[in-house]
């Protein structure tokens, strides 16, 4: 025995001694009467539905009893209930077949959160210093009433806006048809990776503004435009279920799969050849291989609708030599020839395009262009090819009139919007909007900012009432997937468990209030599950109860319904689609904020496969998630090639600092072979300042120095499209944490040490 | 870690006394919480759970088992039905209780104390007298024992002269295993060890 394990043992006797000692510790609480017949230690599985993106997964929900800590009359005690333990896939559905991706595995932790706001708030200091008073519902609710009955009754209806994160969902139908009926201001939509641009591309190309479905399973051949389909991109679990058949899953044939992006993602990671371009290059990649297999004459030409788009189709893409392409993207031509060949022979082959390639000024022709190579691989409609889930017909239009949040943060600031009541609901755009809308100034400007999070974050904090929602567990809760599977779907799942705190749905809070405000709205729905029946009553007579039993409702849209349901504009395309356009496209350069001798290197801020857009940094299972590509957990970090970190005289985990015209970020250095030279990137998720104890204060936010430039038809925010340089700034500082280092596993991470 | 613990002393020992709230909901308040983990609500929590220290089961009334098998009833229904259907017995509720003793023996002061709960939504907060700690990695299951014709007495004891119920028997692997080895019930290491 060396001296270190006496001292620890001696501790260790020390203090089972001391606290045996203590006698009998009594259990202080009061048990209450359960209100549920549970069989304890038997789990019972119900369905759910997956909040964490758009992509709407089926949830299967392992629900045991436990000893739940509540407060009845007035008495706090404990009560014996039926909980969520575990979040599985749901096997039947078929979006995602089973499968959950990490953060579906995690969104458990929303409902146990030890930060979740539990009861109505009213903001007791100055706001924004976080102090909030604790008030009951009818407080709460009387207090919103009666400020909404000053607008009405002063004819400033007008002055109500509300901004939401815009999934496409009955519970924004819902809100839509509120402020129609209030005659508030059109709701606010905002996502930070939004993909606006590829429903304005699909609806010119394929007279769809929908995402799309890729059949993967069949397909033998998929070249991928920077979609990050595996880890972010559109619906990540469906399409990592196909691709992995797709690989794997016929025997004797192994499907291929090209990447090219500038920055390598995880599914990069797992291609096949990994094919880096110049940024804002894809679509004269997508052009060259096009041109080459026209020239050759590996696929019949084709005068469709989607080469109609692209200027010089019917003449083979004069303009897009293999030379010129190498010239432009940097892809050496025999490797565009090579890429045209074997898209040509191995059929069936898809092309797919989003992410990063979608986040530049010259973002729709990239669209037009891979739209246009699918048409002449002949992928559209085909098995093995692009697809567009059918959709079921809503309980209320889905096309509702919106405002993009730059447009309403300008308008608002600039004082041509004037605001009375803000609400916000499922967003932050504090801290996911780039600093230069000032968004934070024009929210500011609202006299009573209403919110209904669940988390005190750099949103709900300047909320003078917060008004909790339940958490996905315990309230009725539906997605209508845009995309992701190959026949219509729509998930419903009633609430899995009883609610644990004083929260209440937000759709039921909103029909409530219509109900109490002094001349009622008379909203069609008497609840939002009400509201749900009727959609799924307008589907067939046994609709309701086959969803309720599996979580959902797939199948055909009988003919007659299918037609009202034909093309609708996303509740996520915040601008709307346009107009088809009639000018064919040609390539223009895209354009950088910040000038290249000032500002050397391109900034790519990418969707963290952890936190998307930071919405789940709060959890800690995800910030104990080590990032795929580097390892690092609980931290940010800037990925440099090894060229330019040389160059720069920076090693790992060194401090830099990287400057936009906007303003400026410190983070520590990773050094990444998997990333081309002129290229800095960050993953979007940390740097918040409020979002409980397991995100405030970590890491830095890349979007706060991200510039304003829009992609031009649809107004999109072109979030890679901004210069910046670098400096070494400092050693490390010890916050970088990595699961690895050299390659080498360890079994704890380890911190960078301070030299 | 252990550390804290002796600072802190008895009152640590307690990992259901009241959380502290915070005097005002504040994300300054937040970050600050008092909460240990999620797992366990206190340093002392923890400190026990690591070298279990485990409280005497205490138990809310003193429960009379013998009269309640003088009078015919039999362990497995109404009090702890589960037993056939999964791995725990269950605990009745004091609805459970009310079902007789609404009309029953309604005299007796401990049958007022209960209905007094009853009436209030207040339920008793039995403690469990057997059980293992999570740490000893051992499952058992009720149902199949019973299915095998298993009497309760085997592994609880007497407890048909019993007031409250103690822990009478003490069952270890040697007890397990002793057994399965009589009934050529299985003995392979996953049947507990899962």
């Amino acid at each position: 025995m060396d001296r270190r394990t006496f001292i620890k043992l001696t501790a260790i006797t020390g203090t089972s001694a001391t606290l045996a000692s203590c006698g009998n510790p009594e259990n202080t609480l009061v048990r209450f009467v359960p209100e549920e017949e549970l069989v304890p230690g038997i789990a019972e599985w119900k369905p759910g539905v997956c909040p964490m993106c758009a992509s709407g997964c089926g949830l299967s929900v392992r629900v045991m009893e436990a000893d739940v800590e509540t407060t009845k009359n007035g008495q706090q005690g404990l009560v014996r209930m039926g909980v969520a333990k575990k979040l599985e896939g749901n096997s039947a559905h078929p979006v995602n077949e089973g499968g959950l991706c990490a953060r579906g595995q995690a969104a458990i932790q929303i409902t146990y959160h030890p930060d979740r706001i539990t009861q109505p708030l009213k903001r007791s200091g100055t706001r924004g210093d976080g102090a909030f008073a604790m008030i009951s519902w009818d407080q709460a609710i009387a207090e919103l009433v009666s400020k909404l009955d000053a607008l009405e009754g002063a004819g400033n209806q007008k002055q109500v806006a509300f901004i939401t994160g815009g999934h496409r969902s009955h519970r924004q139908v819902l809100i839509d048809a509120w402020l129609a009926k209030f005659g508030a201001s059109p709701a606010v939509s905002f996502e930070l990776f939004g993909n606006d641009v590829l429903r304005q591309a699909n609806a010119v190309s394929f007279g769809q503004a929908q995402l799309p479905t890729f059949d993967l399973k069949n397909a033998r051949y998929v070249i991928s435009f920077g979609a990050d389909f595996l880890g972010t991109w559109n619906s990540p679990v469906s399409q990592s279920m196909g691709y992995g058949h797709m690989r794997a899953g016929r025997p004797g044939m192994r499907g291929s799969f090209v990447q090219v992006e500038s920055r390598m993602t995880t599914t990069g990671a797992s291609a096949d050849q990994w094919v880096p371009v110049k940024p804002g290059t894809a679509g004269v990649l997508a052009l060259g291989i096009a041109h080459a297999i026209l020239e050759h004459k590996l696929k019949p030409a084709t005068n469709g609708r989607a080469g109609a788009q692209i200027a010089g189709w019917s003449a083979g893409l004069p303009d897009y030599s293999p030379e010129k392409v190498e010239q432009i993207t940097g892809v050496k031509h025999e490797r565009v020839e090579r890429l045209a060949r074997e898209l040509a022979e191995q059929s069936p082959a898809v092309a797919m395009v989003g992410g990063v390639e979608l986040a530049h000024t010259n973002a729709l022709f990239t669209a037009l262009a891979v739209n246009a190579l699918n048409e002449l691989l002949g992928a559209v409609g085909q098995p093995g090819g692009l697809h567009f889930t059918p959709q079921i017909p809503m309980a209320g239009p889905t096309t509702g009139p919106k405002q993009t949040l730059d447009k309403f943060a300008a308008a608002v600031g600039g004082g041509s919007q004037p605001i009375g009541v803000l609400f916000v609901d499922d967003a932050n755009p504090v801290f996911a909007a780039p600093k230069a809308w000032k968004v934070r100034e024009a929210i500011e400007r609202a006299p009573y900012i209403v919110s209904f999070a669940s988390f005190l974050d750099e949103t709900s904090v300047l909320a003078d009432l917060i008004l909790p929602d339940h958490s996905f567990l315990e309230s009725w809760s539906d997605a209508l997937p845009e995309s992701g599977s190959m026949v219509a779907v729509a998930s419903v799942a009633a609430p899995p468990m009883k609610p644990l705190f004083q929260t209440r749905a937000t759709p039921d809070v909103l029909i409530d209030v219509s109900k109490k405000l002094k001349k009622p709205l008379e909203l069609p729905w008497a609840t939002y599950d009400a509201m749900l029946k009727a959609t799924f009553d307008g589907i067939g007579a046994d609709a309701w109860a086959t969803a309720q039993k599996q979580g959902g409702w797939w199948g055909e849209v009988p003919t007659s319904k299918a037609a009202a349901a034909k093309a609708p504009a996303a509740a996520g395309s915040a601008a709307g689609v346009k107009a088809a356009s009639t000018q064919p496209v040609a390539y223009a350069e895209a354009t950088f904020a910040g000038d290249a001798a000032q500002y050397p290197f391109h900034f790519l801020p990418y969707p963290s496969i952890q936190f998307y857009d930071g919405s789940a940094a709060h959890l800690p299972w995800l910030q104990e998630l080590p990032d795929p590509m580097t390892s690092a957990m609980w931290s940010s970090w800037v990925e440099l090639n090894p060229q330019t970190a040389a160059k720069m005289n920076v090693a790992q985990g060194d401090i830099v600092e990287i400057a936009s015209p906007i303003g400026a970020v410190r983070s520590p250095a990773f050094i990444n072979p998997a990333i081309a030279p002129d290229i800095v990137a960050m993953p979007v998720g940390q740097g918040h300042t409020t979002y409980t104890r397991y995100a405030s204060g970590r890491g830095q936010n890349p979007v706060e120095i991200v510039a304003p430039v829009a992609e031009p038809t649809t107004g999109a925010l072109a979030w890679a499209a901004t210069r910046v340089k670098l400096t070494r700034v400092g050693d490390p500082d010890g916050k970088l944490v990595l699961f690895s280092a050299g390659g080498e596993l360890r079994e704890k991470p380890f911190e960078l040490e301070k030299r | 870690m252990i550390a804290c613990g002796l600072v802190g002393g008895c009152g640590l020992l307690d990992d259901r006394s009241e959380p502290v709230q915070p005097a005002a909901f504040t994300a300054e308040a937040q970050a600050h919480s008092p909460i240990f983990t999620t797992a366990h609500s206190t340093v002392g929590a923890s400190v026990n759970d690591f070298l279990m220290v485990r409280p005497k089961a205490v138990q809310p009334i003193e429960f009379p088992h013998n009269i309640h098998i003088e009078k015919g009833l039999t362990c497995l229904e109404y009090c702890h039905e589960s037993v056939t259907k999964g791995p725990q017995a269950g605990l009745p509720s004091v609805n459970t209780c009310m079902i007789c003793h609404a009309a029953i023996a309604t005299d007796k002061p401990r049958i007022q104390q209960i209905t007094a709960m009853s009436d209030k939504g207040i339920d008793l907060a039995w403690q469990r007298v057997y059980g293992f700690p999570a740490e000893s990695h051992v499952k058992f299951n009720h149902a199949p024992h019973i299915r095998a014709n298993v009497e309760c007495s085997t592994c609880h004891g007497d407890i048909a002269h019993q007031t409250v119920a103690q822990r009478n028997v003490n069952i270890n692997m040697g007890t397990c295993v002793t057994c399965h080895r009589q009934k050529n019930a299985p003995n392979d290491c996953l049947t507990c060890h899962y």
